[in-house]
């Protein structure tokens, strides 16, 4: 999978670009390389004639940076203020210790592509599935940390035990789905929970736990009596291509790793030889600095960021057309299904109906987000295989005000001299809804709902409180509506995404912290089907599971999404380096974290 | 003191032929009465405009064009429509907020310069400790603390936050005016308290209240310009600060989207411009002493005396002349010149 020769092929319309983003370099070849204007490389750096490939959208490069900054490479997006702590299992590390962003530092065994959805080797070679009872990892050979020393299968599964030990890192809801974790050798093996038979959150954990070094995280055990969390430390010992050079309050450096195990792997070191973080204190500095090329790659949003390879410069994302980034989570619009009014279904499906999902898309993710569908799968990347489209579009809902009015009126309701909806005495509203102060997107796709409610007669208003403000009221059901996240996709959705929807297990009361739910939407069959879907053997029944659970979501709307965001945003500036992964040069997904770290190995220096 | 008054009664005691003239207002109060009203009347043809602020009509910072003056704002709403909206609420809130304020504002101050002793200190301790604490600061945690955020409840609040300095102005008038004859007269007559305070202390201290309340709708609005720009703003509402709240967090200015924060920027400088414009020029009006070109009107007016003071003479000279016309008017004028002295 590593010395991934790069594809390049046209894509004549958005179709034929899902089908390829589900099946990964099945496609594609030379002959229809001609007709690829982005390919073609442009600017200064493609004097000689060679076709550079991973540019800009407009099909620009820069001429290169000169001195020492040339072979540096510059990213944002990821760390907001003075590193402080580099324990990766603090509540608040630093970048890039921060668990699953980058495995540049700390690695994890298996590495999660989101495009195609594939689980790439990792620290394990390799991983083999055993029906839903086991999983057995090979480790790769000569793996050595930082400091020189061994890496051996006792430091993944004392990680892992770490979760054991201090019951309160993230690590320990491993211990929810496995069993046991043992080691012969370089062979690790995992005994799934036999009741739980959820394969897909266990090979989630395993692609986003890093590992860390035993002999050092013993000594922290000992030190912190058992409070892992609370160590602190700027240092990281890692098994990754680069090893943490600096950290102060202006930047984060990242120096190569020259006696990297991956060499060989991933077909050479590195081509940059420091990473540099600089910190920024707004989204605005450091969209203002990656336009000028001061920055060669970064996570954050860029409203209307073809503005910027429209003005020439050479700045380019993953997709070539709308919607730029590849969707990987779905901000959910959730609705208290305790709430009366809301508790009936026909009124949860006639505001699915009251949205203007467009409108969404176009405004407030700044064309971020292809066409919403009525389904918890997102139809896209990894996750297409398990859609069932056809059955989405036929039972499904899009806007449409007059439908949303229409089935209120069915539902019994009808309209106050207030223009608000009511049945019984029963108003549809005032209710708030709410969301954080400064999550902007999220709050201007409320602005639309809201108003689109006022249309049709629904009394709801936005409300923007602090984040850990709407998160106690979300978890304590203590809400009308909300726009909420879900899990983004990961090697265990759509499943973990139905689960955090709709599971009916350990429901807890209104006013008790629950973790997924949030609206108490209650019903008999869902806990069955979704103990289906985790246990399905194979791909064909894991797909009939998910349909059945996605069929069950649409004739009861416990929540609907609102638009789609990429996991991360990924956007690069080809001033200095070429060969960014594209839709078209798709060796590598658009990611920091997981299989993302591919591309670092790949790039090319302008002018070389 | 009345002898203060005479001598600036004779000063402007030149025969004015219209009224408007003898009030006397300076070309910068029409200035500031132009601009206050251009904002309101900019505000209130939002009723006609015929696209409404929450009409989708294009994209995402659509530019000026396409029959669109002003582009489109991020949620692709008219920006024209949304300024007009957001300039009336503002507006709303700047009187809610100015009246709450000013009516507190004096109501204490009256209260603390007129009673003394120590309720005055009580009074003035409070407001002493209020205006200590950064009015800003409170404002901002008040407004987080409000379950939902009106435009009334956040008049309210930024009214009950800012009336302090008007209170310690006034109790520094009230105290000077409760020392004066004609209270003692009302005293002694057996008229209660609120109707001293009302009827014997306020007007003499109206004008100072007047243009504190100017002062404060001004401030209220940049009050509300400033809470909302944090997203503290009323929510479901246009104003001039939400208008620059999505700006600002739609990155307007790097998007070079300058029709987005350019015309709420500009309308929220001209009305704060405007009322401290009108506040200034109100107290021309109220003060003869601050009255612009006073040194060429006082020369004009020692003119005019020396001129009448040479009639008079000839009218003395001449027999069984009356006292002249010149008396009737020095009578007058006090009393409306001393209700706009500062003391």
């Amino acid at each position: 999978m590593t010395a991934q020769q790069s594809h390049r092929f046209s894509i004549s319309d958005g179709t034929t670009r899902r089908r390829f983003l589900a099946t990964t370099g099945a496609l594609g070849g030379a002959a229809a390389l001609a007709a690829c204007g982005g390919a073609t490389g442009g600017g200064g750096g493609g004097d000689e004639g060679e076709e550079l490939v991973g540019v800009g959208n407009n099909g620009e490069a820069g001429t290169g940076r000169s001195g020492d900054a040339a072979d540096q490479l510059f990213i944002a997006g990821f760390q907001w203020s003075p590193p402080t702590n580099f324990n990766t299992f603090a509540g608040a590390p630093a970048w890039p210790a921060s668990s699953n962003v980058a495995q540049y530092v700390y690695e994890t065994l298996l590495r999660f592509d989101i495009v195609s959805g594939e689980l790439l080797p990792g620290l394990a070679a390799s991983y083999k599935v055993d029906g839903n009872e086991s999983i057995s990892l090979t480790l790769q050979d000569g793996i050595t940390w930082h400091d020189g020393s061994e890496f051996t299968a006792d430091d993944a599964l004392y990680t892992f035990e770490l979760g054991k030990i201090d019951p309160g890192l993230g690590v320990a809801s491993f211990w929810t789905e496995v069993d046991e974790m043992t080691a012969d050798g370089k062979t690790i093996s995992i005994a799934i929970n036999a009741e739980r038979k959820n394969v897909g959150a266990v090979l989630a954990q395993l692609a986003q736990q890093f590992i860390v070094p035993k002999a050092v995280f013993e000594k922290v055990v000992e030190e912190t009596g058992k409070n892992v969390a609370s160590w602190e430390t700027d240092e990281a010992i890692g098994t990754g291509p680069f090893t943490l050079e600096l950290a102060d309050q202006t930047q984060i450096i990242l120096a190569r790793n020259e006696d990297y195990w991956g060499e060989e792997f991933y077909g050479g070191l590195p081509k940059m030889s420091k990473i540099i973080h600089p910190i920024f204190k707004s989204n605005e500095d450091g969209n203002i600095k990656f336009q000028s090329g001061a920055l060669d790659v970064m996570q954050q949003f860029v409203p209307q960021i073809w503005k910027m390879w429209e003005s020439g410069k050479p700045v380019g994302t993953y997709l070539q057309e709308e919607p730029y980034y590849v969707p990987g989570s779905v901000p959910m619009f959730l609705m208290n299904a305790t709430t009366p009014g809301l508790d009936d279904p026909k009124v949860r499906k006639a505001l699915a109906y009251a949205v203007d999902y467009a409108s969404i898309a176009e405004t407030a993710m700044s064309g971020y987000s292809s066409q919403v569908l009525a389904s918890l799968i997102i139809p896209d990347g990894a996750e297409d295989q398990w859609l069932d489209r056809d059955k989405a579009k036929a039972d499904g809902w899009a806007y449409d005000a007059e439908k949303a009015e229409s089935l209120l009126q069915e539902a019994g309701y009808a309209k106050g001299d207030d223009g608000i909806y009511a049945k019984d005495g029963q108003k549809l509203g005032p209710w708030k809804m709410i969301t954080p102060q400064g999550w902007t997107d999220w709050n201007a796709a409320l602005k639309i709902v809201s108003k689109n409610f006022q249309d049709i007669g629904v009394d709801a208003s936005t409300n923007f409180p602090q984040q850990a403000q709407v998160t106690t009221a979300i978890q304590n059901g203590d809400f009308a509506m909300a726009c909420w996240y879900v899990a983004g996709t990961n090697p265990a959705t759509p499943w973990q995404r139905f689960s955090d929807v709709m599971s009916n297990v350990d429901m807890v009361e209104l006013g008790q912290t629950a973790y997924r739910n949030y609206g108490r939407w209650e019903n008999g069959e869902v806990n069955d089907l979704l103990e289906v879907a985790a246990a399905a053997p194979d791909d064909d029944s894991k797909k009939e599971a998910l349909t059945a659970l996605d069929e069950l979501y649409r004739a009861e709307v416990p929540a609907f999404p609102l638009m789609y965001r990429p996991d991360e945003f990924f956007e690069f500036n080809a001033s200095n380096w070429t060969n960014w992964p594209t839709e078209d040069n798709d060796y590598a997904p658009p990611m920091f974290r997981g299989a993302g770290n591919t591309w670092i190995f790949e790039l090319k220096k302008i002018g070389e | 003191m009345s002898t203060v008054n005479t001598s600036m009664a004779e000063e402007t005691a030149a025969p004015r032929a219209n009224t408007l003239r003898s009030f006397n207002v300076s070309a910068r109060f029409w200035v500031a009465l132009v601009i206050v009203a251009g904002v309101i009347l900019m505000s209130l043809a939002g009723f006609v405009y015929p696209t409404g602020p929450a009409e989708k009509v294009g994209s995402l910072y659509d530019p000026p064009g396409n029959g669109l003056l002003m582009g489109t704002d991020n949620f692709g709403h008219d920006v024209i429509a949304v300024l007009m909206a957001g300039t009336r609420t503002s507006l709303i809130i700047g009187l809610v907020a100015g009246i709450v304020a000013t009516t507190i504002g004096v109501g204490v101050g009256l209260l603390a310069g007129y009673v003394g002793g120590w309720f005055e200190e009580l009074l003035m301790g409070v407001t002493n400790v209020v205006l200590a604490i950064p009015a800003i600061v409170v404002l901002i945690l008040i407004s987080m603390s409000l379950p939902n955020s009106t435009i009334w409840s956040l008049a309210i609040v930024i009214g009950i936050t800012s009336w302090p300095w008007t209170a310690r102005a006034v109790r520094a008038q009230a105290s000077s005016v409760a020392t004066r004859e004609h209270i003692d007269v009302a005293r002694l007559s057996g008229v209660r308290l609120p109707g001293i305070l009302l009827k014997d202390v306020l007007p003499y201290i109206l004008s100072y209240a007047v243009m504190a309340f100017v002062l404060q709708v001004a401030g209220a609005i940049l009050a509300e310009a400033a809470l909302s720009m944090l997203g503290l703003g009323p929510s479901g509402v246009n104003s001039l600060g939400t208008q620059l709240h999505w700006a600002l967090a739609f990155q307007a200015v790097a998007s070079g989207a300058w029709w987005a924060f350019l015309p709420p920027t500009l309308v929220l400088t001209l009305v704060s411009f405007g009322f401290l414009l009108l506040q200034a020029s109100l107290d021309e009006v109220f003060n003869p002493r601050l009255r612009r070109g006073k040194r060429k009107q006082m020369k004009q007016a020692a003119a005019r005396r020396e001129e009448e003071a040479r009639l008079l003479a000839e009218q003395a000279v001449a027999p069984g002349a009356p006292a002249g016309p010149g008396a009737g008017g020095t009578h007058e004028h006090p009393e409306r010149s001393e209700a706009g002295d500062p003391v």
